[in-house]
Protein backbone atom coordinates (compact mmCIF):
# COMPACT_ATOMS: atom_id res chain seq x y z
CA UNK A 1 0.00 0.00 0.00
CA UNK A 2 1.26 3.51 -1.14
CA UNK A 3 0.82 5.41 2.35
CA UNK A 4 2.34 8.66 0.50
CA UNK A 5 -1.42 9.31 -0.87
CA UNK A 6 -3.01 9.88 2.10
CA UNK A 7 -5.94 11.66 2.31
CA UNK A 8 -5.07 15.56 1.50
CA UNK A 9 -3.74 14.16 -2.35
CA UNK A 10 -6.23 11.64 -3.13
CA UNK A 11 -9.13 14.14 -2.22
CA UNK A 12 -8.11 15.94 -5.43
CA UNK A 13 -7.29 13.18 -7.37
CA UNK A 14 -10.93 11.29 -6.21
CA UNK A 15 -12.44 14.64 -7.53
CA UNK A 16 -10.46 14.23 -10.85
CA UNK A 17 -11.59 10.42 -11.18
CA UNK A 18 -14.73 11.13 -9.90
CA UNK A 19 -15.33 13.39 -13.18
CA UNK A 20 -13.44 11.21 -15.84
CA UNK A 21 -15.39 8.56 -14.74
CA UNK A 22 -18.76 10.57 -15.16
CA UNK A 23 -17.94 11.43 -18.24
CA UNK A 24 -17.42 7.99 -19.64
CA UNK A 25 -20.37 6.54 -17.78
CA UNK A 26 -22.35 9.53 -19.45
CA UNK A 27 -24.11 9.84 -16.04
CA UNK A 28 -25.66 13.03 -14.98
CA UNK A 29 -24.98 12.91 -10.84
CA UNK A 30 -28.59 13.75 -9.19
CA UNK A 31 -27.01 16.40 -6.58
CA UNK A 32 -29.28 14.50 -3.94
CA UNK A 33 -26.50 12.10 -4.26
CA UNK A 34 -24.16 14.23 -2.71
CA UNK A 35 -26.57 15.27 0.20
CA UNK A 36 -26.87 12.09 0.50
CA UNK A 37 -23.14 10.76 1.11
CA UNK A 38 -22.54 13.91 3.07
CA UNK A 39 -25.47 13.35 5.37
CA UNK A 40 -23.64 9.52 5.31
CA UNK A 41 -19.93 11.17 6.10
CA UNK A 42 -21.48 12.88 9.27
CA UNK A 43 -23.39 10.26 10.40
CA UNK A 44 -20.48 7.83 10.30
CA UNK A 45 -17.53 10.58 11.80
CA UNK A 46 -20.53 10.78 14.62
CA UNK A 47 -19.27 8.18 17.21
CA UNK A 48 -15.55 9.37 16.93
CA UNK A 49 -16.70 13.06 17.08
CA UNK A 50 -19.06 12.21 19.91
CA UNK A 51 -16.61 10.92 22.13
CA UNK A 52 -13.56 12.93 21.50
CA UNK A 53 -15.48 15.83 22.45
CA UNK A 54 -16.89 14.63 25.58
CA UNK A 55 -13.31 13.11 26.57
CA UNK A 56 -10.66 14.98 24.98
CA UNK A 57 -12.09 18.28 23.55
CA UNK A 58 -14.44 19.12 26.58
CA UNK A 59 -11.59 18.27 29.41
CA UNK A 60 -9.35 20.21 27.91
CA UNK A 61 -11.20 23.88 27.28
CA UNK A 62 -12.24 22.85 31.16
CA UNK A 63 -8.86 23.27 32.12
CA UNK A 64 -8.78 27.26 30.90
CA UNK A 65 -11.75 27.58 32.77
CA UNK A 66 -10.55 25.65 36.25
CA UNK A 67 -7.30 27.16 36.14
CA UNK A 68 -9.02 30.19 37.23
CA UNK A 69 -10.71 28.44 40.16
CA UNK A 70 -9.61 27.08 43.66
CA UNK A 71 -11.50 24.04 43.09
CA UNK A 72 -10.55 21.16 45.62
CA UNK A 73 -12.74 18.32 43.82
CA UNK A 74 -15.29 18.89 46.28
CA UNK A 75 -16.98 21.70 47.60
CA UNK A 76 -17.87 25.69 46.62
CA UNK A 77 -16.14 26.90 43.86
CA UNK A 78 -15.08 30.65 43.84
CA UNK A 79 -13.26 32.36 40.82
CA UNK A 80 -9.94 33.46 41.84
CA UNK A 81 -8.66 35.20 38.25
CA UNK A 82 -5.13 35.25 37.72
CA UNK A 83 -4.12 34.03 41.63
CA UNK A 84 -3.17 30.85 39.87
CA UNK A 85 -1.04 31.89 37.48
CA UNK A 86 0.67 34.25 40.14
CA UNK A 87 1.44 31.14 42.88
CA UNK A 88 2.48 29.36 39.55
CA UNK A 89 5.34 31.00 38.01
CA UNK A 90 6.48 31.61 41.94
CA UNK A 91 6.71 28.19 42.81
CA UNK A 92 9.78 26.66 42.60
CA UNK A 93 8.17 23.10 41.75
CA UNK A 94 7.17 24.65 38.35
CA UNK A 95 10.38 25.81 37.45
CA UNK A 96 11.96 22.58 38.48
CA UNK A 97 9.16 20.47 36.29
CA UNK A 98 10.13 22.75 33.40
CA UNK A 99 13.15 22.38 33.58
CA UNK A 100 13.15 18.50 34.34
CA UNK A 101 11.41 17.98 31.31
CA UNK A 102 14.11 20.53 29.34
CA UNK A 103 16.44 18.19 30.43
CA UNK A 104 14.52 15.23 29.09
CA UNK A 105 14.60 16.50 25.80
CA UNK A 106 19.05 16.80 25.48
CA UNK A 107 18.63 13.18 25.18
CA UNK A 108 16.44 12.92 22.46
CA UNK A 109 19.49 13.61 20.37
CA UNK A 110 21.44 10.83 21.10
CA UNK A 111 18.15 8.76 20.99
CA UNK A 112 18.07 9.20 17.33
CA UNK A 113 21.83 9.19 16.39
CA UNK A 114 22.19 5.71 18.17
CA UNK A 115 19.89 3.85 16.27
CA UNK A 116 20.04 6.10 12.97
CA UNK A 117 24.15 4.65 12.92
CA UNK A 118 23.06 1.23 13.87
CA UNK A 119 20.48 1.07 10.84
CA UNK A 120 23.20 1.97 8.78
CA UNK A 121 25.26 -0.65 10.22
CA UNK A 122 22.57 -3.39 9.22
CA UNK A 123 21.28 -1.77 5.80
CA UNK A 124 23.95 -4.35 4.66
CA UNK A 125 22.42 -7.04 6.36
CA UNK A 126 23.34 -9.30 9.13
CA UNK A 127 23.43 -12.92 9.88
CA UNK A 128 21.06 -13.36 12.93
CA UNK A 129 19.31 -9.82 12.35
CA UNK A 130 15.73 -11.26 13.12
CA UNK A 131 16.87 -13.10 16.47
CA UNK A 132 18.52 -9.48 17.50
CA UNK A 133 15.10 -7.02 16.24
CA UNK A 134 13.01 -9.87 18.31
CA UNK A 135 15.39 -9.51 21.79
CA UNK A 136 15.62 -5.30 21.24
CA UNK A 137 11.78 -4.52 20.62
CA UNK A 138 11.15 -6.55 23.15
CA UNK A 139 10.86 -3.82 25.57
CA UNK A 140 8.95 -2.34 23.34
CA UNK A 141 5.95 -4.72 24.16
CA UNK A 142 6.01 -4.72 27.86
CA UNK A 143 4.97 -1.21 28.45
CA UNK A 144 6.03 1.64 30.32
CA UNK A 145 4.63 0.06 33.57
CA UNK A 146 6.28 -2.80 33.40
CA UNK A 147 10.05 -1.12 31.93
CA UNK A 148 9.65 1.21 35.12
CA UNK A 149 9.18 -1.59 37.42
CA UNK A 150 12.11 -3.68 35.70
CA UNK A 151 14.56 -0.61 36.19
CA UNK A 152 13.92 0.42 39.23
CA UNK A 153 14.69 -3.02 40.59
CA UNK A 154 17.73 -3.09 38.36
CA UNK A 155 19.45 0.30 39.57
CA UNK A 156 18.38 0.41 43.53
CA UNK A 157 21.19 0.94 45.26
CA UNK A 158 21.80 -2.73 46.28
CA UNK A 159 20.48 -4.55 43.38
CA UNK A 160 21.80 -6.14 40.18
CA UNK A 161 23.51 -3.36 38.50
CA UNK A 162 25.97 -2.58 41.66
CA UNK A 163 26.13 -5.74 42.76
CA UNK A 164 27.59 -6.45 39.22
CA UNK A 165 30.10 -3.55 39.22
CA UNK A 166 31.09 -4.35 42.62
CA UNK A 167 31.93 -8.20 41.67
CA UNK A 168 34.34 -6.69 38.65
CA UNK A 169 36.11 -4.02 41.01
CA UNK A 170 34.42 -1.40 40.09
CA UNK A 171 33.14 0.08 43.58
CA UNK A 172 33.50 3.82 43.13
CA UNK A 173 30.89 3.16 40.08
CA UNK A 174 28.46 1.76 42.19
CA UNK A 175 26.07 4.77 42.90
CA UNK A 176 23.01 5.18 44.02
CA UNK A 177 21.21 5.82 40.75
CA UNK A 178 17.73 6.55 41.96
CA UNK A 179 18.12 8.42 45.27
CA UNK A 180 20.47 10.89 44.44
CA UNK A 181 18.05 14.12 42.55
CA UNK A 182 20.43 14.76 39.84
CA UNK A 183 21.58 10.95 39.13
CA UNK A 184 17.99 10.06 39.11
CA UNK A 185 17.10 12.35 36.44
CA UNK A 186 19.82 11.36 34.26
CA UNK A 187 19.18 7.67 35.18
CA UNK A 188 15.63 8.73 33.79
CA UNK A 189 16.57 10.14 30.38
CA UNK A 190 19.50 7.45 29.83
CA UNK A 191 16.61 4.97 30.10
CA UNK A 192 13.50 6.78 28.97
CA UNK A 193 14.88 8.85 26.44
CA UNK A 194 18.10 6.94 24.96
CA UNK A 195 17.98 3.16 26.04
CA UNK A 196 14.04 2.77 25.12
CA UNK A 197 14.01 4.40 22.20
CA UNK A 198 16.92 1.99 19.81
CA UNK A 199 14.80 -1.22 19.46
CA UNK A 200 11.98 0.97 17.59
CA UNK A 201 14.36 3.63 16.15
CA UNK A 202 16.27 1.24 14.85
CA UNK A 203 14.06 -0.72 13.28
CA UNK A 204 12.16 2.02 11.62
CA UNK A 205 15.24 3.77 10.00
CA UNK A 206 16.18 -0.19 8.78
CA UNK A 207 12.74 -0.42 6.92
CA UNK A 208 12.76 3.40 5.56
CA UNK A 209 16.70 3.07 4.52
CA UNK A 210 15.41 -0.76 2.62
CA UNK A 211 13.30 2.46 0.31
CA UNK A 212 16.47 4.37 -0.61
CA UNK A 213 17.50 3.95 -4.22
CA UNK A 214 20.08 1.21 -4.65
CA UNK A 215 21.58 2.77 -7.48
CA UNK A 216 22.39 5.74 -5.63
CA UNK A 217 25.00 3.84 -3.79
CA UNK A 218 26.12 2.16 -6.59
CA UNK A 219 27.03 5.52 -8.12
CA UNK A 220 28.69 6.56 -5.67
CA UNK A 221 30.63 3.71 -5.00
CA UNK A 222 31.82 3.43 -8.56
CA UNK A 223 32.93 7.08 -7.70
CA UNK A 224 35.24 5.79 -4.83
CA UNK A 225 33.02 7.30 -1.76
CA UNK A 226 34.11 5.51 1.42
CA UNK A 227 31.03 4.43 3.88
CA UNK A 228 30.83 7.16 5.51
CA UNK A 229 30.62 9.83 2.70
CA UNK A 230 27.20 7.07 1.47
CA UNK A 231 26.05 7.70 4.91
CA UNK A 232 26.79 11.72 5.08
CA UNK A 233 25.26 12.29 1.12
CA UNK A 234 22.90 9.28 0.36
CA UNK A 235 21.48 7.56 3.56
CA UNK A 236 20.82 11.08 5.75
CA UNK A 237 19.38 12.99 2.73
CA UNK A 238 16.98 10.12 1.69
CA UNK A 239 15.58 9.91 4.68
CA UNK A 240 15.31 12.66 6.63
CA UNK A 241 10.99 12.83 6.95
CA UNK A 242 11.96 9.62 8.81
CA UNK A 243 14.01 11.74 11.01
CA UNK A 244 12.28 14.17 11.76
CA UNK A 245 9.76 12.20 11.79
CA UNK A 246 11.62 10.12 14.93
CA UNK A 247 12.69 13.54 16.42
CA UNK A 248 9.10 14.31 17.02
CA UNK A 249 7.77 11.01 18.21
CA UNK A 250 10.73 11.23 20.85
CA UNK A 251 9.41 15.07 21.96
CA UNK A 252 6.29 13.48 22.41
CA UNK A 253 7.37 10.46 24.33
CA UNK A 254 9.48 12.87 26.39
CA UNK A 255 6.43 15.95 26.99
CA UNK A 256 3.24 13.79 26.87
CA UNK A 257 3.96 9.96 27.53
CA UNK A 258 6.23 9.63 30.07
CA UNK A 259 3.66 9.44 33.01
CA UNK A 260 3.82 5.31 32.99
CA UNK A 261 7.09 4.92 33.04
CA UNK A 262 8.01 7.57 35.83
CA UNK A 263 4.87 6.08 38.13
CA UNK A 264 6.73 3.09 38.50
CA UNK A 265 10.27 4.41 37.99
CA UNK A 266 11.23 6.91 40.21
CA UNK A 267 7.76 7.95 41.61
CA UNK A 268 8.71 11.52 40.79
CA UNK A 269 11.46 11.35 43.41
CA UNK A 270 13.75 11.69 45.20
CA UNK A 271 11.82 15.06 45.84
CA UNK A 272 10.88 16.52 42.83
CA UNK A 273 13.95 15.69 40.88
CA UNK A 274 11.98 13.54 38.43
CA UNK A 275 9.03 15.59 38.05
CA UNK A 276 8.44 16.65 34.30
CA UNK A 277 5.26 19.01 33.62
CA UNK A 278 3.14 15.86 33.22
CA UNK A 279 3.59 14.04 36.33
CA UNK A 280 3.67 17.34 38.56
CA UNK A 281 -0.25 17.45 37.01
CA UNK A 282 -0.89 13.98 38.91
CA UNK A 283 1.31 15.25 41.96
CA UNK A 284 -0.72 18.51 42.13
CA UNK A 285 -4.13 17.35 41.19
CA UNK A 286 -4.78 13.86 42.58
CA UNK A 287 -1.96 13.83 45.68
CA UNK A 288 -2.68 17.43 46.91
CA UNK A 289 -6.18 17.92 45.46
CA UNK A 290 -5.43 21.51 44.14
CA UNK A 291 -7.25 21.12 40.85
CA UNK A 292 -7.94 24.69 40.18
CA UNK A 293 -4.33 24.94 40.83
CA UNK A 294 -3.27 21.93 38.52
CA UNK A 295 -5.37 23.21 35.80
CA UNK A 296 -3.38 26.41 35.71
CA UNK A 297 -0.17 24.15 35.07
CA UNK A 298 -2.52 22.32 32.37
CA UNK A 299 -2.72 25.32 30.08
CA UNK A 300 1.42 25.96 30.01
CA UNK A 301 1.47 22.23 28.88
CA UNK A 302 -1.44 22.64 26.79
CA UNK A 303 0.54 25.23 24.81
CA UNK A 304 3.99 22.98 24.97
CA UNK A 305 1.80 20.50 23.63
CA UNK A 306 -0.37 22.23 20.75
CA UNK A 307 3.45 23.54 19.47
CA UNK A 308 4.39 20.14 19.08
CA UNK A 309 1.09 18.80 17.47
CA UNK A 310 1.28 21.47 14.75
CA UNK A 311 4.95 21.03 14.18
CA UNK A 312 3.51 17.07 13.85
CA UNK A 313 0.91 17.44 11.45
CA UNK A 314 3.19 20.08 9.77
CA UNK A 315 5.54 17.20 9.41
CA UNK A 316 2.89 14.70 8.04
CA UNK A 317 0.99 16.71 5.46
CA UNK A 318 4.33 17.80 3.89
CA UNK A 319 5.23 14.52 3.59
CA UNK A 320 1.68 14.15 1.48
CA UNK A 321 3.76 16.60 -0.43
CA UNK B 1 37.00 -2.49 6.18
CA UNK B 2 33.14 -4.38 5.68
CA UNK B 3 34.24 -6.99 7.59
CA UNK B 4 35.28 -4.76 10.56
CA UNK B 5 32.00 -2.97 9.72
CA UNK B 6 30.42 -5.95 10.28
CA UNK B 7 32.38 -7.23 13.51
CA UNK B 8 31.57 -3.61 14.99
CA UNK B 9 27.98 -3.96 13.96
CA UNK B 10 27.72 -7.61 15.72
CA UNK B 11 29.26 -6.12 19.05
CA UNK B 12 27.58 -3.06 19.49
CA UNK B 13 23.97 -5.41 18.60
CA UNK B 14 25.06 -7.71 21.31
CA UNK B 15 25.93 -4.71 23.92
CA UNK B 16 22.14 -3.40 23.12
CA UNK B 17 20.77 -6.91 22.82
CA UNK B 18 21.98 -7.96 26.45
CA UNK B 19 21.58 -4.63 28.07
CA UNK B 20 17.66 -5.12 27.05
CA UNK B 21 17.35 -8.67 28.25
CA UNK B 22 19.47 -8.76 31.02
CA UNK B 23 17.16 -6.61 33.31
CA UNK B 24 14.06 -8.75 31.88
CA UNK B 25 15.95 -11.87 32.72
CA UNK B 26 17.22 -10.66 36.46
CA UNK B 27 13.36 -10.42 37.32
CA UNK B 28 12.60 -13.86 35.62
CA UNK B 29 15.59 -15.48 38.39
CA UNK B 30 14.78 -13.10 40.76
CA UNK B 31 10.91 -14.06 40.72
CA UNK B 32 12.13 -17.94 41.79
CA UNK B 33 14.07 -17.16 44.64
CA UNK B 34 12.89 -17.13 48.12
CA UNK B 35 12.98 -13.43 50.01
CA UNK B 36 15.88 -14.83 52.22
CA UNK B 37 18.00 -16.36 49.02
CA UNK B 38 17.79 -12.39 47.46
CA UNK B 39 18.79 -10.58 49.95
CA UNK B 40 22.21 -12.95 49.78
CA UNK B 41 22.31 -13.92 46.16
CA UNK B 42 21.40 -10.97 44.21
CA UNK B 43 22.57 -11.94 40.54
CA UNK B 44 23.39 -15.70 40.36
CA UNK B 45 20.76 -18.33 39.69
CA UNK B 46 18.96 -19.81 42.21
CA UNK B 47 20.40 -22.24 44.16
CA UNK B 48 16.83 -23.47 44.72
CA UNK B 49 13.98 -23.16 42.01
CA UNK B 50 10.49 -22.24 44.42
CA UNK B 51 7.24 -21.23 42.97
CA UNK B 52 6.49 -19.13 46.43
CA UNK B 53 6.22 -15.87 45.00
CA UNK B 54 3.84 -16.47 42.16
CA UNK B 55 1.70 -18.23 45.01
CA UNK B 56 1.80 -15.18 47.00
CA UNK B 57 1.18 -12.89 44.21
CA UNK B 58 -1.55 -14.67 42.93
CA UNK B 59 -3.28 -15.00 46.04
CA UNK B 60 -2.50 -11.72 48.33
CA UNK B 61 -2.13 -9.71 44.85
CA UNK B 62 -5.26 -10.08 43.39
CA UNK B 63 -3.67 -11.16 40.21
CA UNK B 64 -6.54 -13.50 38.93
CA UNK B 65 -9.23 -10.38 39.94
CA UNK B 66 -7.05 -7.79 37.25
CA UNK B 67 -6.68 -10.74 34.82
CA UNK B 68 -10.94 -11.56 34.81
CA UNK B 69 -11.22 -7.28 34.85
CA UNK B 70 -8.48 -7.29 31.36
CA UNK B 71 -10.63 -10.47 30.21
CA UNK B 72 -13.46 -8.20 30.08
CA UNK B 73 -12.66 -4.44 29.80
CA UNK B 74 -10.27 -5.23 26.33
CA UNK B 75 -12.52 -7.16 24.64
CA UNK B 76 -15.01 -4.88 25.15
CA UNK B 77 -13.31 -1.83 24.46
CA UNK B 78 -12.15 -3.29 21.52
CA UNK B 79 -15.27 -3.66 20.08
CA UNK B 80 -15.87 0.12 20.22
CA UNK B 81 -12.56 1.08 19.23
CA UNK B 82 -12.61 -1.00 16.15
CA UNK B 83 -16.40 -0.03 15.19
CA UNK B 84 -14.91 4.31 15.69
CA UNK B 85 -11.89 3.61 13.86
CA UNK B 86 -13.60 1.64 10.77
CA UNK B 87 -16.68 3.89 10.58
CA UNK B 88 -14.67 7.38 11.33
CA UNK B 89 -11.79 6.28 8.79
CA UNK B 90 -14.04 5.18 6.18
CA UNK B 91 -15.86 8.55 6.09
CA UNK B 92 -12.56 10.67 6.05
CA UNK B 93 -10.41 8.08 3.70
CA UNK B 94 -13.29 7.70 1.04
CA UNK B 95 -15.92 10.49 1.60
CA UNK B 96 -16.27 13.86 0.54
CA UNK B 97 -18.30 16.31 2.91
CA UNK B 98 -18.04 19.98 3.66
CA UNK B 99 -14.98 20.46 6.88
CA UNK B 100 -13.66 17.46 5.76
CA UNK B 101 -10.10 18.52 6.43
CA UNK B 102 -10.43 20.97 9.51
CA UNK B 103 -12.47 18.31 11.07
CA UNK B 104 -9.81 15.63 10.43
CA UNK B 105 -6.89 17.97 11.68
CA UNK B 106 -8.42 18.48 14.65
CA UNK B 107 -8.27 14.57 15.31
CA UNK B 108 -4.64 14.38 14.48
CA UNK B 109 -4.43 17.17 16.76
CA UNK B 110 -6.07 15.96 19.89
CA UNK B 111 -4.36 12.77 19.54
CA UNK B 112 -1.34 14.22 21.25
CA UNK B 113 -2.68 15.59 24.70
CA UNK B 114 -0.87 13.49 27.63
CA UNK B 115 -3.68 11.61 29.64
CA UNK B 116 -2.49 13.42 32.55
CA UNK B 117 -4.01 16.74 31.00
CA UNK B 118 -7.43 15.79 30.07
CA UNK B 119 -7.17 12.99 33.60
CA UNK B 120 -8.18 15.90 36.05
CA UNK B 121 -11.53 16.35 33.96
CA UNK B 122 -12.48 13.45 32.80
CA UNK B 123 -12.33 12.11 36.33
CA UNK B 124 -14.84 15.41 37.16
CA UNK B 125 -16.77 14.33 33.80
CA UNK B 126 -17.22 10.30 35.18
CA UNK B 127 -18.43 11.59 38.11
CA UNK B 128 -20.91 13.80 37.12
CA UNK B 129 -21.88 10.59 34.39
CA UNK B 130 -21.55 8.31 37.52
CA UNK B 131 -19.12 6.50 35.84
CA UNK B 132 -16.56 6.33 37.86
CA UNK B 133 -15.25 3.07 39.09
CA UNK B 134 -17.73 1.39 36.25
CA UNK B 135 -15.82 -0.77 33.05
CA UNK B 136 -18.47 1.43 30.91
CA UNK B 137 -16.10 4.55 32.05
CA UNK B 138 -12.76 3.28 31.17
CA UNK B 139 -14.25 1.87 28.02
CA UNK B 140 -15.43 5.33 26.56
CA UNK B 141 -12.55 7.05 27.66
CA UNK B 142 -10.04 4.22 26.12
CA UNK B 143 -11.78 4.59 23.01
CA UNK B 144 -11.83 8.29 22.82
CA UNK B 145 -8.15 8.29 23.43
CA UNK B 146 -7.04 5.87 21.47
CA UNK B 147 -9.14 6.11 18.38
CA UNK B 148 -7.94 9.01 16.46
CA UNK B 149 -4.60 7.40 15.92
CA UNK B 150 -6.70 4.11 14.94
CA UNK B 151 -9.04 6.78 12.43
CA UNK B 152 -5.61 7.76 11.30
CA UNK B 153 -4.47 4.70 10.24
CA UNK B 154 -7.62 3.50 8.82
CA UNK B 155 -8.48 6.17 6.91
CA UNK B 156 -5.13 6.24 5.11
CA UNK B 157 -5.31 2.67 4.63
CA UNK B 158 -9.56 3.36 2.78
CA UNK B 159 -8.44 6.05 0.33
CA UNK B 160 -5.06 4.47 -0.81
CA UNK B 161 -7.49 1.18 -2.36
CA UNK B 162 -8.82 1.25 -5.95
CA UNK B 163 -11.49 3.96 -6.41
CA UNK B 164 -13.15 2.41 -9.34
CA UNK B 165 -14.21 -0.83 -6.33
CA UNK B 166 -16.19 1.46 -4.96
CA UNK B 167 -17.66 4.07 -7.17
CA UNK B 168 -18.60 1.08 -8.91
CA UNK B 169 -20.32 -0.14 -6.38
CA UNK B 170 -22.07 3.45 -6.04
CA UNK B 171 -23.58 3.14 -9.74
CA UNK B 172 -25.12 0.17 -9.09
CA UNK B 173 -26.81 2.18 -5.96
CA UNK B 174 -25.30 0.22 -3.06
CA UNK B 175 -25.98 2.64 0.06
CA UNK B 176 -22.71 3.87 1.60
CA UNK B 177 -23.10 1.61 4.71
CA UNK B 178 -23.48 -1.53 2.46
CA UNK B 179 -20.04 -0.09 0.79
CA UNK B 180 -18.65 -0.31 4.46
CA UNK B 181 -19.81 -3.24 5.63
CA UNK B 182 -19.80 -5.57 2.80
CA UNK B 183 -17.15 -4.27 0.08
CA UNK B 184 -14.61 -1.78 2.40
CA UNK B 185 -14.17 -3.86 5.53
CA UNK B 186 -13.16 -7.28 3.72
CA UNK B 187 -10.70 -5.22 2.47
CA UNK B 188 -9.74 -3.96 5.29
CA UNK B 189 -8.86 -7.14 6.86
CA UNK B 190 -5.34 -7.00 7.34
CA UNK B 191 -5.45 -3.50 8.17
CA UNK B 192 -7.87 -4.59 11.16
CA UNK B 193 -5.25 -6.94 12.23
CA UNK B 194 -2.76 -4.14 12.98
CA UNK B 195 -5.07 -2.33 14.13
CA UNK B 196 -6.45 -4.67 16.65
CA UNK B 197 -2.63 -5.27 17.72
CA UNK B 198 -1.97 -1.68 18.23
CA UNK B 199 -5.62 -1.25 20.35
CA UNK B 200 -4.67 -4.19 22.52
CA UNK B 201 -1.11 -3.32 23.31
CA UNK B 202 -2.10 0.49 24.36
CA UNK B 203 -5.45 -0.55 26.17
CA UNK B 204 -3.19 -3.30 27.83
CA UNK B 205 -0.60 -1.08 29.06
CA UNK B 206 -2.62 1.85 29.75
CA UNK B 207 -2.36 3.45 33.36
CA UNK B 208 -3.57 7.68 34.30
CA UNK B 209 -6.92 6.36 33.13
CA UNK B 210 -7.38 3.49 35.15
CA UNK B 211 -5.19 4.80 37.90
CA UNK B 212 -8.19 7.47 38.23
CA UNK B 213 -11.46 5.84 36.87
CA UNK B 214 -10.65 2.30 38.70
CA UNK B 215 -10.38 3.08 42.58
CA UNK B 216 -11.85 0.02 43.94
CA UNK B 217 -9.45 -3.25 44.12
CA UNK B 218 -11.94 -5.63 42.09
CA UNK B 219 -12.26 -3.31 38.98
CA UNK B 220 -8.22 -2.80 38.48
CA UNK B 221 -6.61 -4.01 35.68
CA UNK B 222 -3.44 -6.05 35.40
CA UNK B 223 -0.97 -2.82 34.51
CA UNK B 224 -2.66 -0.68 37.24
CA UNK B 225 -2.70 -3.98 39.78
CA UNK B 226 0.85 -4.49 39.17
CA UNK B 227 1.90 -0.16 39.42
CA UNK B 228 0.05 -0.38 42.65
CA UNK B 229 1.81 -2.89 43.98
CA UNK B 230 5.27 -0.63 43.22
CA UNK B 231 3.68 1.97 45.45
CA UNK B 232 3.22 -0.22 48.50
CA UNK B 233 6.18 -0.48 51.12
CA UNK B 234 6.93 -4.41 52.57
CA UNK B 235 6.35 -6.28 49.36
CA UNK B 236 9.41 -8.41 49.25
CA UNK B 237 11.69 -7.83 45.02
CA UNK B 238 11.34 -11.39 44.75
CA UNK B 239 7.39 -11.05 44.85
CA UNK B 240 7.37 -8.46 42.84
CA UNK B 241 9.51 -9.86 40.51
CA UNK B 242 6.78 -12.71 39.98
CA UNK B 243 3.90 -10.30 39.27
CA UNK B 244 5.94 -8.40 36.88
CA UNK B 245 6.55 -11.95 34.94
CA UNK B 246 2.59 -12.64 35.16
CA UNK B 247 2.06 -9.07 33.94
CA UNK B 248 4.36 -9.43 30.88
CA UNK B 249 3.28 -13.07 29.71
CA UNK B 250 0.23 -12.04 27.90
CA UNK B 251 2.03 -9.16 25.92
CA UNK B 252 4.88 -11.20 25.44
CA UNK B 253 2.77 -14.32 24.21
CA UNK B 254 1.32 -11.86 21.61
CA UNK B 255 4.66 -10.59 20.60
CA UNK B 256 5.77 -13.63 19.45
CA UNK B 257 2.50 -14.97 17.56
CA UNK B 258 2.08 -11.48 15.64
CA UNK B 259 6.09 -10.08 15.44
CA UNK B 260 5.54 -9.64 11.73
CA UNK B 261 1.84 -7.75 12.18
CA UNK B 262 3.59 -5.53 15.21
CA UNK B 263 6.68 -4.56 12.90
CA UNK B 264 4.56 -3.98 10.05
CA UNK B 265 1.53 -2.43 12.01
CA UNK B 266 4.23 0.19 14.02
CA UNK B 267 4.97 1.73 10.73
CA UNK B 268 1.73 2.17 9.09
CA UNK B 269 0.90 5.76 9.10
CA UNK B 270 4.54 6.84 9.72
CA UNK B 271 6.44 5.46 6.86
CA UNK B 272 7.13 7.25 3.76
CA UNK B 273 6.78 5.25 0.82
Amino acid sequence: MDLRKTNWQTQEKMDMEMLMAEKSLRLRKKPSLKAQEQRDAYLLIAPLMILTFAFIFFPMVSNFIYGFTDWRGFGTLNWVGFDNFRTMVEDERFWQSIKNTLILLLFIPLGVFIPLCLAALLRGGLKGWKFFRAIIYLPHVLGYVILGMVFNLFLRSNGPLNTLLQMIGLQSWALDWLNRPLLALLSLGTIYGIFMRIGFGTIYFLAAMGGVDEQLYEAARVDGAGWWTRFWHITLPSIRFNIEFLVVMSVIENVARAFSFIYTFSRGGPGYSTHTLEYSLYTLGFTNGRIGYASAWSVVLFFICAIIAVMQIRLMRWNDG
Amino acid sequence: MDKNVKLITFLVLIIFAIGSIYPLFHVFITSFKTVSEYIENRVFLPTKWVLDNYKVAIGQGHLLYYFLNNAILIPAAMLFYLFVCLTAGFAFGRLRFRFRLPLFLLTLFLMIFPQMLLSLQIFRICNKLYLTDTYLGVILVWTAYFAPFGTYIMSTYFSSIPYEVIESARVDGASTWRILTQIATPMALPMMGFLIIIGFQSMWNELPFSLLLLQSMEKRTVTLGVAMMQGQYGIPDPTRSAAIMLASIIPVVIFLFFQKYIAKGTFAGSVKG
